[in-house]
């Protein structure tokens, strides 16, 4: 005999393998407050952090993520360098392990925080939020979040920012839109990254481009060399566009 | 790999309520995954099968029902997307198949504990 906890109203009769299959009385259901949604909980947290961020201290936040060797930490770099001059930057840099992408922004002049995942492989906004602790916001104007180097998890993990750049490469093949769906799905914009040897390793980006507007229709989609800058200005004119910051004014 | 954090989460939740109504086991747990999620049924059962060792639900049946996406569009439409053809994977299309306009999920992105069965007679 079991009681059911949760569950809507209606009765509620389940196999069960302790010999209850019978339909013997006594199995009801009690109309809980239903189970939270675990991960509509982590959304919640990102709301806090972009509140806490965006709204309450004015700092523009943007988030890149993609895989490792995407080029996601040399397109901050170029990003950085291109930066208005009294621009003060802040980014939070998450790692499986290792400070080495933390340690190429604060040589451009970031002030970084950096966050070792262990066993995770993405941040969440618990993550981010400890360490916005780290940060002193009323001394920034833009705070870059860059993800651990995954195409999968962070799907399901926004983090708070006004815009999720999701940054792919020539080298990762020009199917790689079609393999991670649910992520293209979850980020603003796309940066498709080392168009410089796109014929040398035999992928169309005109297909990835195609690829993305099926798969998130209104996508932004920036083609770049991060290495040498190409292709970048257009990409900072939209995170300017994107990404204000928006204190006070709601 | 993030089930085993969202199962600890679970069972947390499972044993929290199971305690709030006096029962000192779970004997199933069931739970709503969205299909748009990229949380692997499987592996959220194996991880939740190691969770709940040595908790209420140590020998709790796990069952997962999968959510289909669901969406709306600002023109007014709302339903179930159709699945993108000839992807390696299952994705919702976003694009309303009424204006072509890009659709929000309404369901499918969830992972919920929808109930939680513990023996009779523990509250009524």
């Amino acid at each position: 005999m079991l009681t059911d906890l949760f569950g809507p109203l209606s009765m509620h009769r389940f196999g069960h393998d302790r010999g209850d299959t019978d339909g013997g009385s006594g199995d009801h259901d009690h109309n809980d407050t239903g189970g939270t949604d675990v991960l509509a909980r982590y959304r919640e947290r990102a709301s806090e952090v972009h509140e806490r961020v965006v709204h309450d201290h004015g700092v523009s936040c943007i988030e890149f993520l993609g895989s490792t060797g995407s080029g996601k930490t040399t397109l901050l770099e170029r990003l950085v360098e291109r930066r208005p001059a009294d621009e003060r930057v802040g980014a939070i840099v998450g790692d499986v392990a290792g400070d080495d992408d933390a340690r190429r922004l604060e040589a451009c002049g970031v002030d970084v925080v950096n966050v070792n995942t262990g066993k995770e492989c993405h941040l969440d906004a618990s993550l981010v939020a400890d360490a916005v602790d780290e940060l002193d916001l009323e001394t920034l104007d833009r705070l870059y979040i860059e993800n651990v180097g995954n195409m999968v998890c962070p799907a399901d993990f926004p983090l708070g920012a006004e815009a999720r750049v999701l940054v792919v490469s020539t080298t990762e093949g020009d199917d790689v839109v079609r393999k991670h769906p649910l992520l293209f799905q979850s980020c603003d914009a796309a940066v498709v990254n080392k168009t410089d040897i796109a014929d040398a390793v035999g992928a169309d980006t005109d297909r990835m481009r195609t690829d993305i507007t099926e798969v998130a229709p209104d996508m932004e989609v920036f083609e770049t060399n991060a290495r040498d800058g190409s292709g970048t200005d257009r990409l900072t004119e939209y995170l300017a566009a994107s990404g204000r910051g928006h204190a006070h004014t709601d | 790999m993030h089930e085993l954090s969202i199962a600890q989460s679970l069972v947390d939740q499972a044993v929290d309520t199971a305690s709030d109504h006096g029962a000192d086991r779970i004997d199933r747990l069931e739970l709503a995954v969205g299909e748009a999620t990229h949380l692997n049924p499987d592996q959220l059962v194996f991880c939740l099968e190691n969770v709940v060792a040595g908790t209420p639900a140590a020998d709790a049946d796990v069952v997962v029902d999968p959510v289909p996406p669901e969406g709306t569009c600002t023109c007014g439409w709302s339903g179930e997307p159709d699945t993108l053809p000839e992807l390696p994977i299952a994705a919702p299309d976003l694009r309303c198949p009424e204006c072509g306009e890009r659709i929000e999920l309404t369901a499918g992105t969830e992972c919920r504990l929808v109930r939680i069965s513990v023996p009779e007679a523990v509250e009524a």
